[in-house]
């Protein structure tokens, strides 16, 4: 079946299974790397993206119930070249070990500072719950969270008279 | 640098290769870290001695560096960079550092036991100088002036007057084929640039913005996509399988049936998964009673026969005084990857090329041809990154799968990508451990007498052998797993880490080794050291609370190697050990140990909060300090002890694998709980002791065993009880008297 | 008028205040009697206890699941602050761990009983039925004794009370003296001398301990027990909470065992699987006596053996099927049809293993054959968490995976397709209100 998508604010065209997860659409019919594939059950978070502004696993999204919602994935954050100011704060921090879970965790920690202006550091913790990371750099990933929190907080403020 | 002295060398061109014929050079001076002892070249050196194995440079100055080790995550890629572009004295952004590579690279056998810097580094280090050194001759030779006369800046000399040669040019395409002699001058530590400075890793940025980094992100023309159905156990035996229904299913293209071995092929990734799910439930088997459960690990480990065999008988037996007595018990674990591991392969005109994240390409590719029957020069294994492994995980299985099915379905690259379920129920687990030990506490309060024994089956099941592959043992013509042997001393299996650094008059300590287990067990980050580390490390506590010395300072009485007192004073000081007292339900807790006895130095205190009621173990916070000799990269350090703190305070406070009497019953995250965010410490800090001339000491597995028994330690004090029975999971704290 | 006159009006109208005045005094006292409690003196330090005393308060609190409301963060239990709705407000439980400042810590045995049995605090202010003291009210007097015990044997934590969102005029505390008048019995608890023992355990354990009824026997305008409907099921955290007597919605029968297997742990085979405020009934029960389960089981199955037979799909479980064509709804069904085959069948068409989560076939999902779709719609949306760090029940939430008109026609064609029931009226406000 033919599905129209709207990823990273571009429209594509897949032609796919209707009950294939959001997951496999987005690395193989797009070939974005960013989600990963961690159980395919939505226990571990490693493919969160945002869904509608949402953290969602897409493992467990099928691609028939996307419709006109916007996809957004860490591909869509920035660029190697151009890191947006999340990626450039896990950048900073050197926040991966292995990295497989980061982007997930960037997606996830990004929808929180999308909507929270000045999340507390209890707050950027529950937040994450969802994701795993196996190599334990969690410290570093909410040092990376904090900072692009605090460097946001200052921009917004700065635009605010 | 020295002066130019033509007895040293001379040059002779040998087939559009540049060889350099050593005649024995007379003692000069000597860098910091030279050769170490005995003649041996200084690390992989040693068995890879050609230069040019290690390091290239083309006729346009582009530096390529091999090595045979493989980024996993630790860092090593980066690290390796610094060392290499230190001594060559290349911008590091300018370099191409290559990892194991059949093909390509050094035969550095498994990236493990923490020997990547010890071994490859120290080989980089020494060739590099060398490459260095030989390039200062030419240049010098080709300028007319002293050595000392030119300068070196990213690979270009530069003469008085301005002359400049690259190293490209110097070389104009031959490369270095020539014997390592460990001998060049390695620059002074003073002046390092590269080296030894926090360089940020070279792979993170690809990482955090959907750049290929992993073998799962691999998309080659024609690939297909395959899945594995996995019999409910090792005993299972197939009865039937409707293999016809499935092969009709949209976008089949293949099933394949080996004995018990079943897999479908697929044009897509989502339709492999339904097929495969689909042939799972096409699939009978009977599930024979072949496990002994794990009611009770414990009673099954000290159930099966072992064989003792003695790794230290040091002074006599003592009796009198006061004798204290415990045995502690570690259960099966896994290394859980985050990302289920993943290989592709492809059979193109009798030639496979595997990429694979297993540690070890060159052993896998021995083990690969074994169960192909096919010559290794047919096969080229490369390392692609993948997960981190933590030891040896379902890596190399994958790989044999992607081969078997690229056999099977030749021409085109085959992925198999394992699911959560395969992943959990099939890696070789964590071996489950038992320790009993036994001390006598002289009148003079004093260690007077030490007894241990540790009980353990393989943690070494590593291929090189067929039969160490998941895929062949379910083959028509299956393979037989070899038979579980011991890793012999100084490095060790279920023994690493079980004689203590203490200096202790009398002691005496046994490996109890297991040739059997009822499941296929083989190393996870740092073996034998968790649990023993563990068990010694808790009952230092034990015997201190017994003596009524604190626990730092009863630590502090038996050891005598400064390094080790370094890092254990600076932990202690750092956490403010000696200041305050904890609150209610709040505990400190102290560890030490030097892994492996030879490599890294961890001290590490941590302190707690325990709620008896909900079982719920909470770490406030932690303090680390480590030596592990000259320091290359110091925030890659940080990253591992942190991570090797957080992934230890994983298993000891959550973790088991449970089977019953047919099967692994743990096969995804909420059967396996690890940590989450809301369990990881409030504050973690790492302290480095930086020992510039020192040799490289292994860092990545030094904090598992210390991290466990500080929280075990703490987790005493916090709640006024002592587990000895890992994990220190909820149901257990809460029933703890 | 004369003076006579007037002085005898003066006099009557003095008599009619006189009156007056004594029915208001009397109504005053009356209200006074009714609203306020005296405070009880707090004392300076607990009491010893014995050991064995404080063991048995463990049990008798994990069969009175105190926790479940009074603990939310594992690693301070019993500080209370967890929200519980109600129609008139939100309540939040109390810190009950021996604080001196914000907790119980000048509690004497006294003040403990008289909260347990009549709502009322140590300072005399009366405590909201969200506490259900007029069930622990038939507690008996060794039960008292023994939670006494155990919870002023608990780590001292910090943590003031939250502050209660109430409508108006439920913020005024004494109102409450009104619902006790209607609502609190406080007789003891009576053994049915015609039952076994362990029948009349188990009443007690469900009256007197874990309260059954205050969720699963519908309440009032007042927010009182509808004694009337006992069992007929209730609401809980906007939840549908199922009836367990002839009115259960239960699309299989439960035997025994099977209602004891899920009480202890949370899943019966094939049958159940503990969602919503029934998991954290559930956690606690965990750690009861056995034997007191089992009791509980052999209570509460006396009330569920009276449905009767059904034969619904959930003896056929298994793939559910396409919506037949001639459907009158039969957009809608597709569209459902196309979410629970694209999103659901991968766990719950074969069902998943209690060992890795479990996931039922949908035919034997209580929640499909409930009077009203709330419960399911929490399932879709929050999924099931596990304890944390602890191996149990897991589902993912597709609260923010599925718009409205998904859920609603997902919700739709698995009662039609799934259960086999007629429509639920309110569907479709249901899905959206619950978004808020």
């Amino acid at each position: 079946m033919s599905y129209e998508l709207q990823v990273n604010g571009k429209k594509h065209l897949v032609d796919t299974d209707a009950d294939t997860p959001l997951l496999y659409v987005l690395r193989n019919d797009l070939a974005l790397n960013g989600a990963k594939f961690g159980c395919g059950l939505g226990q571990c978070g490693a493919c969160t993206v945002m869904l509608d502004g949402a953290p969602v696993m897409s493992c467990i999204v099928p691609v028939s119930v996307v419709g006109a919602r916007p996809v957004r994935t860490v591909e869509g954050l920035g660029t190697a070249a151009q890191p947006g100011m999340l990626q450039q704060a896990f950048i900073d921090e050197q926040a991966a070990q292995c990295g497989y879970c980061i982007a997930g965790m960037i997606m996830r920690a990004q929808a929180l500072l999308d909507r929270h202006l000045a999340p507390t550091d209890e707050q950027i913790r529950n937040h994450m719950m969802p994701n795993l990371c196996r190599c334990g750099t969690h410290m570093r990933i909410l040092r990376a969270v904090r900072r692009a929190a605090d460097t946001m907080g200052k921009a917004r403020r700065g635009d605010r008279p | 640098m020295n002066a130019p002295d033509p007895r040293r060398r001379s040059l002779l061109l040998a087939g559009g290769s540049l060889t350099l014929a050593f005649s024995l050079a007379p003692a000069w001076a000597q860098g910091e870290g030279g050769a170490k002892g005995k003649g041996k070249l200084p690390g992989s050196l040693e068995k890879v001695p050609w230069l040019d194995a290690w390091i290239r440079i083309d006729a346009d100055n582009a530096v390529t560096v091999f090595t045979g080790k493989a980024e996993l995550g630790q860092g090593i890629k980066t690290a390796l960079l610094q060392v290499a572009a230190e001594e060559l004295q290349v911008n590091p952004a300018r370099i191409r550092l290559v990892t194991a590579d059949t093909a390509r690279t050094p035969n550095e056998g498994y990236t493990a036991g923490s020997h990547s810097m010890q071994d490859s580094g120290t080989a980089l280090r020494h060739a590099a100088a060398q490459v260095r050194f030989i390039l200062a001759g030419m240049a010098a030779q080709r300028f007319g002036v002293a050595e000392s006369a030119m300068t070196l800046r990213d690979g270009v000399f530069e003469a008085p007057g301005g002359r400049r040669a690259t190293y490209g040019e110097l070389l104009a395409g031959r490369q270095l084929h020539l014997r390592a002699d460990g001998k060049a001058p390695l620059r002074p530590r003073a002046t390092h640039t590269v080296s030894g400075k926090p360089l940020r890793r070279t792979d993170i940025p690809a990482k955090v913005t959907g750049g290929a980094a992993y073998v799962q992100d691999l998309r080659l023309p024609g690939m297909v996509h395959a899945r594995v159905v996995r019999p409910p156990s090792q005993a299972a035996r197939l009865e039937s399988a409707d293999t016809d229904s499935i092969a009709r299913l949209p976008g089949v293209l293949k099933v394949v049936r080996d004995g018990r071995y079943l897999a479908v092929i697929a044009d897509g990734e989502y339709r492999a998964v339904k097929a495969a799910t689909a042939l799972a439930r096409a699939t009978r088997w009977s599930v024979p009673a072949s496990l002994p459960g794990t009611a009770n690990v414990p009673a099954d480990v000290r159930a099966r026969p072992a064989e003792a065999m003695p790794i230290l008988e040091r002074g006599a037996a003592q009796a009198g005084g006061k004798t204290l007595s415990a045995t502690y018990t570690r259960p099966w674990q896994l290394h859980a990857s985050l990302g289920p591991s993943c290989a592709v392969a492809q059979l193109i005109d009798g030639k496979y090329t595997v990429w694979t994240h297993s540690q070890g390409v060159y052993p896998l590719r021995e083990a690969l041809a074994e169960l192909l029957s096919v010559d290794k020069e047919t096969i080229r294994c490369i390392h692609v990154e993948g997960s981190g492994c933590y030891g040896h995980n379902a890596a190399d299985d994958v790989a044999a799968d992607a081969a078997l099915l690229a056999r099977s379905y030749p021409g085109r690259p085959v992925r198999v990508q394992w699911m959560r379920e395969e992943e959990h129920a099939w890696e070789p687990f964590g071996p489950a451990m038992l320790v009993d030990m036994r001390a006598t506490l002289g009148l003079d309060g004093r260690i007077a007498d030490w007894e241990y024994a540790v009980t353990s089956p393989s943690h070494n099941n590593r291929p090189g052998k067929a039969g160490n592959l998941l895929a062949a043992t379910h083959l028509a013509k299956a393979f037989t797993p070899p038979p579980g042997k011991p890793i012999p001393q100084p490095e060790g299996g279920g023994d690493r880490n079980a004689i203590p650094y203490y200096v202790l008059p009398n002691a005496r300590v046994t490996h109890r080794f297991q040739q059997n287990a009822p499941l296929r067990t083989s190393a996870l980050r740092s073996l034998g050291a968790y649990c023993n580390v563990f068990a010694i490390e808790s009952f230092m506590d034990e015997l201190a609370l017994a003596a009524n010395i604190d626990p730092v300072a009863f630590r502090l009485r038996y050891l005598d190697d400064p390094r080790a007192i370094d890092v254990v004073k600076l932990a202690a000081d750092k956490f403010g050990w000696n200041r305050g007292k904890p609150g209610a339900r709040r505990g400190r807790g102290f560890a030490f140990a030097r892994y492996k006895n030879l490599a890294a130095y961890c001290a590490l205190a941590l302190e707690v909060e325990v709620a008896r009621e909900t079982g719920f173990v909470r770490i406030l916070r932690a303090v680390a300090a480590v030596d592990c000799g000259e320091v290359v990269n110091p925030d890659g350090v940080r990253n591992q002890i942190e991570g090797g703190i957080i992934q230890s305070a994983s298993w000891t406070l959550l973790e088991q694998v449970r089977f019953d009497e047919r099967q692994v019953q743990t096969v995804d995250w909420a059967s396996y709980p690890i940590l989450r965010f809301n369990q990881v410490p409030q504050s973690l800090e790492v302290h480095l002791i930086d020992r510039p001339g020192q040799p490289f000491l292994g860092t990545g597995e030094a904090a598992q065993g210390p991290a466990a028994a500080a929280l075990a330690n703490a987790v005493v004090q916090a709640a006024g009880v002592r587990v000895r029975d890992l994990p220190l999971d909820r149901a257990r704290m809460r029933a703890a008297k | 008028m004369s003076d006579a006159g007037r002085g005898r009006r003066r006099g009557r109208t003095l008599r009619w205040l006189g009156w007056l005045s004594l029915v208001a005094a009397l109504l005053g006292i009356l209200a006074v009697a009714v609203m306020w409690r005296p405070a009880l003196a707090p004392i300076d330090a607990a009491p010893r206890f014995e050991p064995g005393l404080v063991e048995r308060g463990a049990r008798v609190a994990a069969l009175g699941t105190c926790a479940a409301c009074h603990t939310v963060d594992p690693s301070r239990p019993f500080a209370g602050g967890f929200p519980i709705e109600t129609p008139f407000g939100t309540v939040y439980s109390t810190n009950i761990t021996p604080d001196k400042r914000t907790g119980i810590g000048g509690w004497s045995l006294e003040a403990f009983e008289r909260a347990m049995r009549k709502g009322v605090s140590r300072d005399g202010h009366l405590l909201y039925p969200a506490f259900p003291y007029n069930h622990y009210a038939r507690l008996s007097q060794g039960d008292v004794q023994a939670l006494y015990a155990y919870f002023m044997t608990r780590p001292p934590l910090e943590a003031p009370a939250h502050a209660n969102a109430m409508r108006f005029p439920f913020g005024f505390r004494p109102l409450v003296g009104f619902w006790n008048l209607l609502y609190l019995d406080d007789a003891p608890f009576e053994a049915d001398p015609k039952q076994s023992a362990e029948w009349n355990r188990g009443a007690y354990v469900a009256d007197a301990l874990a309260h059954c009824s205050a969720c699963h026997t519908p309440r009032t305008r007042l927010g009182g027990p509808d004694d009337k409907r006992f069992f007929d099921g209730g609401e809980a955290e906007d939840w549908y909470v199922p009836a367990l007597n002839a009115k259960s919605p239960s699309p299989l029968p439960w035997s025994r065992e099977h209602l004891a297997a899920y009480l202890r742990t949370g899943i019966a085979p094939g049958h159940a699987a503990a969602g919503g405020p029934m998991q954290g009934v559930v956690e606690n029960l965990r750690h009861g006596d056995p034997a007191d389960i089992d009791a509980l089981a052999t209570y509460i199955h006396r009330y569920l053996a009276q449905a009767p037979a059904r034969d619904t799909p959930a003896r056929r479980p298994g793939s559910l099927p396409a919506p037949k064509p001639d459907d009158p709804d039969l957009a809608r069904m597709q569209l459902g049809h196309q979410v629970y085959a694209d999103a659901c069948a991968r766990c719950h068409d074969a069902g998943r293993a209690e060992s890795s989560g479990t996931a039922l076939q949908l035919q034997q999902a209580v929640a499909l054959y409930d009077p009203d779709p709330r419960s399911l719609i929490h399932l879709v949306r929050d999924g099931i968490a596990p304890p944390d760090g602890e191996p149990a029940r897991w589902m993912p939430g597709f609260g923010a995976i599925l718009s409205d008109e998904q859920t609603i026609a997902l919700a739709a064609y698995l009662r039609r397709y799934g259960a086999g029931q007629a429509d639920w009226p309110d569907l479709a406000d249901a899905v959206r209100k619950g978004k808020e």
